[in-house]
C-alpha cells in the first residue's frame, strides 16, 4: 500500500513537472496516470484499472490508477479538462461524465464534447428489466396494459438517480406512453434485495446482479435493453421485440483524453487497448463482469457521445429526469 | 453452506499466512491503541482505512476487526492500572478494577477482565455463527419500511444511552442529521447545501468526519491537559486468580456474556450499555454489594465480559442488513463498501470466504489476546508511560496523510481540521459526539428509507405500523422515549452514566 502511495505521488508530480507537449514517437517515456472517476471495486473502476495495467504492460511505464469519485464522474470529469493533453492522464469511466452530465447538470465545469478527446470505447453491457416472483407483469405488453389499467401503479426501480437504468426506463416510459413512478436505489445491491423480498416489483439495471437470480428462478427476467438478445439469458426476448420497436439502450465504458491530445498518442493508445480487447484474456474478464469488449475509433465514440447525450436531452426538457 | 463447511471455509480463510497476521497486527494494535488513553478505536480504524484499500477484502476487514475489539482489552489495562479508561467502553472497569489495582491485587484484576473478554469473545463469535445466516435468511423480509423503523430505534436509543444531557444528545443528532443531508440527493438529484462546491456534491465524507472529531479533536482536547495529567502506574503482581475469584467471577462472566451478546445486536446500543447493564445487574445480584466501588472482582469480570461479547455481536448487523449499529461499524461497511462489496442479506452467499474467515479470525484474534494481555501485561503498563508529546505528532501525520488518500482530495483535509475544531469544541462543552457520529451514518439512511416508503406506498404512510416488525420496532422506540419522560428512569440514567463519566 506504502508503494501505491508512493506510486502516485511520484505520478502526480510527474505530470506537474512534464512541460511542452510530448510527441508520439517517445511517447511514453514516464509514469502516467490513468483517472477512475468512481470509487475504487465498482465496475467502471476494475475497468479503468484493467486498462491501466495493460498500458503499464505495453508500454514498460507505470500507468497509475488515480480515484476521483463523486457527483456521477463531473469531479474527474473537470480534472481531466484541466490537465495537459501530453497524453500522461486519460481517463476511464462508465458513460455519464461523458454524456448524460451535460444535460443533467445544469452547472458542469466542462463540455464533454468539447473539453474531451475521445480515445475508444472499451466494453459494453445491456440493461434488463426484471420483475419480483409477485409482479403484476411478466411481459413488456403485461406492464404496459397494467400501467394503464392502474395509472400511477406502477414502480420500476433503478440503481441511481440518472443512471443508465433510470434513462432507459424513463425513454421506455415515454415510448409505451405510460406513467412510471421512478424509484432510484444507491447502487445494484439493495434494489435486488428488495425485488427478492417482494417490495418493489420491477427494476432495470445492468444483468449481472440479477442473472443468478433469475436462475434460481427468485426473480423474473422481463426484457433486455438491447437491439439483440444476450448470451448469458438467451431465452429473454428484447423489449423491441416485445412490441416497442426501436427501443435500444446500452451501456457503454470508455477511455479518453483532454482535448487536443496529439492524434499520434490517441491513435497508439486506441490501437493497445482495441488489440487488448481482441485477446481472449480480456474478453474473458469482461464478460464475468457482465460486459462485452467494442473497441472502436475515436471518431466513432464521438458520436456515440453525441447520441446519447441527444438522447437524454429530451427526457430532461420534459422533465422526465431532472436537472441539478 | 451449512455451518460446519462455513467454519471449514472460514478456518482455511482465516489461517493463511498473511490473513493470520494481519489478525495479529490488528490484535496488537488494537491493544496499544486501547491502552493509550487519548487515542480511540474509531480514530484508528478511520487512519488505516485508506491504507487497507490495497489489501483483498478480507485481510482489511480481519485487520480491522482485529483492532475494534483488541482496543476492548486493552482499554481495561489502562483502566485498572491507572483508573483512566483507555477506552469510553471501559469506564466501568475503573469502578472496582482500580481499587483492585491499589488493594495490591491488581493481577487479578487484569485476569479477570481477560478471561471474561476471552470467554465473551468466544461465546459472541459462535453467536454470530448462528444468529447471522439465521438473521441473513429473515432479512429478505425487511423491506424499507422495517428499515426505517430499525434506523428510528437506532438513532432513540443512542441518544437516550450517551452521558450528559438529554437536550445535548438530541441536539448532536440533530447536527449529525443535517450534516448528513449535504451532497446529492438520492431521489432527484438535486445539490442540497453544497454551496455550488462540486467537492460537497457526495456529501461529508463519514471517515473524514469521524478522523476529524476523534482524531484531531482528542489530540487538541489532550493537549490542554497534557501537564496536569498524572501518571500513576499500579504495579501488577499475581497474574493468576485464585480458587476464591473463580468462584466469585465465572458467574458475572457467563451473566455478562449473555448481556452483551443481546445487547450489541441491538442497534444504537453500542458496547457502554452493555457493560454498564452487567455492573448494575452484579450488584444488584450480589450477597455482598457493599464491596461494589471497593474491589469486588465481579464488578470487574462481568462488564469486561459483556462490552467484549457485544463487541463481537455488534457485527450482526452490520454484514447481515448492512446497518451499522455504531461508529465503528460504520466506518467497517465503509470499508467493505470501497472494496466494493455490499453488506446486506447475500453476503453469506456472495462473500462466503469473508464472512466465516472473519467470524473464525474472531475466535483466534481473542486468543491471541488473552496470550498478549497476561503475560505481556509488564510491556503495555510500561507503554502507558509513553509522553503524549510522541503521539500526537504521529497522530496528526497519520489522520492527514489517511484522509488525503481517500479520495486524493486536499479538501477532505482541510475538512478533517474543521471538524478537529469542532470535537475540540464538543468536548469543551461536554456534548458526547457519539449520537452525531451515528446520525450522520443514520440520518441519511433513515431518509432513503422514508422516502422509498412512500413512494412505494404512493404516499401513504399508514404501512409503517401495518408492517408488525415495523409498528414492533416504532413500539419499543416509543417506549424508550417514554421511559426517559418518567421521572424513575431517569434517574436510574443519570446515575448510571455518571458513574460512568
Amino acid at each position: 500500500m506504502k508503494r501505491r502511495e508512493f506510486m502516485v505521488l511520484g505520478g502526480t508530480a510527474a505530470v506537474l513537472a512534464s512541460t511542452g507537449l510530448a510527441r508520439g514517437d517517445d511517447w511514453p517515456s514516464k509514469t502516467g496516470v490513468v483517472i477512475s472517476a468512481y470509487p475504487a471495486g465498482g465496475t467502471s473502476d476494475i475497468i479503468a484499472r484493467l486498462v491501466a495495467d495493460e498500458l503499464t504492460a505495453q508500454y514498460g511505464q507505470q500507468f497509475v490508477v488515480e480515484n476521483h469519485p463523486g457527483a456521477s464522474g463531473a469531479i474527474a470529469g473537470s480534472r481531466l479538462a484541466r490537465s495537459a493533453p501530453d497524453g500522461y492522464t486519460i481517463m476511464v469511466t462508465g458513460s455519464a461524465p461523458l454524456a448524460a452530465n451535460k444535460v443533467v447538470q445544469t452547472n458542469l465545469a466542462y463540455d464533454p464534447e468539447v473539453d474531451f478527446a475521445p480515445i475508444t470505447i472499451v466494453c459494453e453491457s445491456p440493461a434488463l428489466l426484471s420483475g419480483s416472483m409477485s409482479a403484476p407483469a411478466t411481459t413488456v405488453q403485461d406492464l404496459i396494459a397494467y400501467a394503464k389499467a392502474n395509472p400511477g401503479q406502477v414502480n420500476i426501480g433503478n440503481p441511481g438517480a440518472g443512471t443508465k437504468g433510470h434513462i432507459a426506463a424513463a425513454i421506455l416510459g415515454q415510448m409505451a406512453g405510460i406513467e412510471v413512478n421512478h424509484i432510484p436505489y444507491k447502487g445494484s445491491a439493495p434494489l435486488v434485495a428488495d425485488l427478492l423480498g417482494g417490495h418493489i416489483h420491477f427494476a432495470l439495471d445492468a444483468p449481472s446482479n440479477y442473472v443468478p437470480h433469475i436462475q434460481a428462478n427468485a426473480i423474473r427476467a422481463i426484457a433486455v435493453t438491447t437491439a439483440a438478445r444476450i448470451p448469458e439469458l438467451p431465452e429473454v426476448q428484447t423489449v423491441a421485440e416485445q412490441g416497442i420497436d426501436g427501443y435500444e439502450q446500452t451501456l457503454w465504458f470508455g477511455a479518453v483524453g483532454p482535448k487536443d491530445m496529439p492524434a499520434d498518442i490517441v491513435n497508439k493508445l486506441n490501437a493497445t487497448i482495441k488489440a487488448w480487447t481482441e485477446t481472449p484474456a480480456a474478453q474473458e474478464k469482461l464478460a464475468s463482469l457482465g460486459l462485452t469488449a467494442v473497441a472502436n475509433t475515436p471518431e466513432e465514440m464521438r458520436a456515440e457521445m453525441h447520441r446519447e447525450i441527444e438522447s437524454i436531452r429530451p427526457l430532461v426538457e420534459a422533465g422526465l429526469v431532472q436537472a441539478t | 453452506m451449512d455451518i460446519f463447511s462455513g467454519l471449514m471455509l472460514g478456518f482455511a480463510t482465516a489461517t493463511t499466512f498473511s490473513n493470520f497476521i494481519y489478525c495479529f497486527f490488528g490484535v496488537l494494535l488494537g491493544t496499544a491503541v486501547g491502552v493509550l488513553p487519548g487515542v480511540g478505536a474509531i480514530a484508528t480504524i478511520s487512519m488505516l482505512l485508506p491504507f487497507t484499500f490495497g489489501l483483498p477484502v478480507d485481510t482489511a476487514l480481519i485487520m480491522l476487526a482485529g483492532i475494534f475489539y483488541g482496543t476492548q482489552y486493552g482499554g481495561s489495562t489502562t483502566a485498572i492500572l491507572m483508573n483512566l479508561p483507555g477506552e469510553a467502553s471501559s469506564v466501568v472497569t475503573t469502578l472496582d478494577g482500580h481499587e483492585m489495582a491499589k488493594q495490591g491485587r491488581a493481577g487479578r484484576a487484569l485476569a479477570a477482565a481477560a478471561i471474561g473478554s476471552f470467554f465473551a469473545g468466544t461465546v459472541g463469535t459462535l453467536f454470530i455463527v448462528i444468529a447471522a445466516p439465521l438473521l441473513a435468511s429473515f432479512a429478505l423480509t425487511f423491506g424499507p419500511t422495517e428499515y426505517f423503523s430499525l434506523i428510528v430505534l437506532g438513532l432513540v436509543t443512542s441518544m437516550v444511552l450517551t452521558s450528559g444531557s438529554l437536550l445535548t444528545a438530541f441536539g448532536m443528532a440533530l447536527f449529525g442529521m443535517l450534516l448528513g443531508m449535504i451532497g446529492t440527493d438520492v431521489n432527484s438529484g438535486a445539490a442540497r447545501y453544497t454551496f455550488g462546491s462540486p467537492n460537497l456534491l457526495d456529501g461529508l465524507n463519514f471517515v473524514v468526519v469521524a478522523t476529524g472529531i476523534f482524531g484531531l479533536g482528542d489530540v487538541l482536547a489532550n493537549l490542554e491537559t497534557e501537564r496536569t495529567r498524572s501518571a500513576g502506574v499500579a504495579a501488577v503482581k499475581g497474574l493468576f486468580p485464585s480458587r476464591e475469584d473463580w468462584k466469585r467471577m465465572s458467574g458475572p462472566i457467563v451473566r455478562g456474556t449473555g448481556l452483551g451478546v443481546l445487547l450489541g445486536v441491538l442497534p444504537g446500543a453500542g458496547l457502554l450499555l452493555a457493560s454498564f447493564s452487567s455492573y448494575a445487574l452484579e450488584k444488584k445480584l450480589s450477597r455482598h454489594p457493599e464491596e461494589f466501588g471497593k474491589g469486588a472482582i465481579e464488578g470487574v469480570a462481568g462488564p469486561e465480559a459483556a462490552n467484549n461479547a457485544a463487541a463481537q455481536t455488534s457485527f450482526i448487523p452490520m454484514l447481515t442488513l448492512g446497518l451499522p449499529g455504531t461508529a465503528t461499524m460504520a466506518l467497517m461497511i465503509g470499508a467493505l463498501i470501497i472494496q466494493g462489496v455490499q453488506p446486506g442479506p447475500d453476503i453469506l452467499t456472495q462473500q462466503p470466504a469473508l464472512f466465516w474467515g472473519l467470524v473464525v479470525s474472531m475466535w483466534i484474534g481473542n486468543l491471541m489476546l488473552l496470550i498478549l494481555n497476561l503475560p505481556l501485561v509488564g510491556m503495555w503498563a510500561k507503554l502507558i508511560s509513553v509522553p503524549y508529546r510522541f503521539l500526537f505528532p504521529m497522530i496528526c501525520v497519520f489522520t492527514t496523510i489517511g484522509v488525503y488518500s481517500i479520495n486524493n482530495s486536499v479538501f477532505d483535509v482541510y475538512m478533517m481540521a474543521l471538524f478537529g475544531l469542532l470535537g475540540y469544541f464538543f468536548r469543551k462543552v461536554g456534548a458526547e459526539p457519539a449520537p452525531l457520529i451515528l446520525a450522520l451514518i443514520l440520518g441519511p439512511m433513515a431518509e432513503e428509507y422514508l422516502r422509498r416508503t412512500l413512494m412505494l406506498s404512493h404516499g401513504d404512510a399508514s404501512v409503517f405500523f401495518t408492517s408488525p416488525l415495523s409498528l414492533g420496532t416504532l413500539i419499543v422506540a416509543a417506549v424508550l422515549l417514554l421511559s426517559i419522560v418518567s421521572p424513575r428512569f431517569r434517574r436510574v440514567r443519570e446515575e448510571g452514566l455518571q458513574e460512568a463519566d
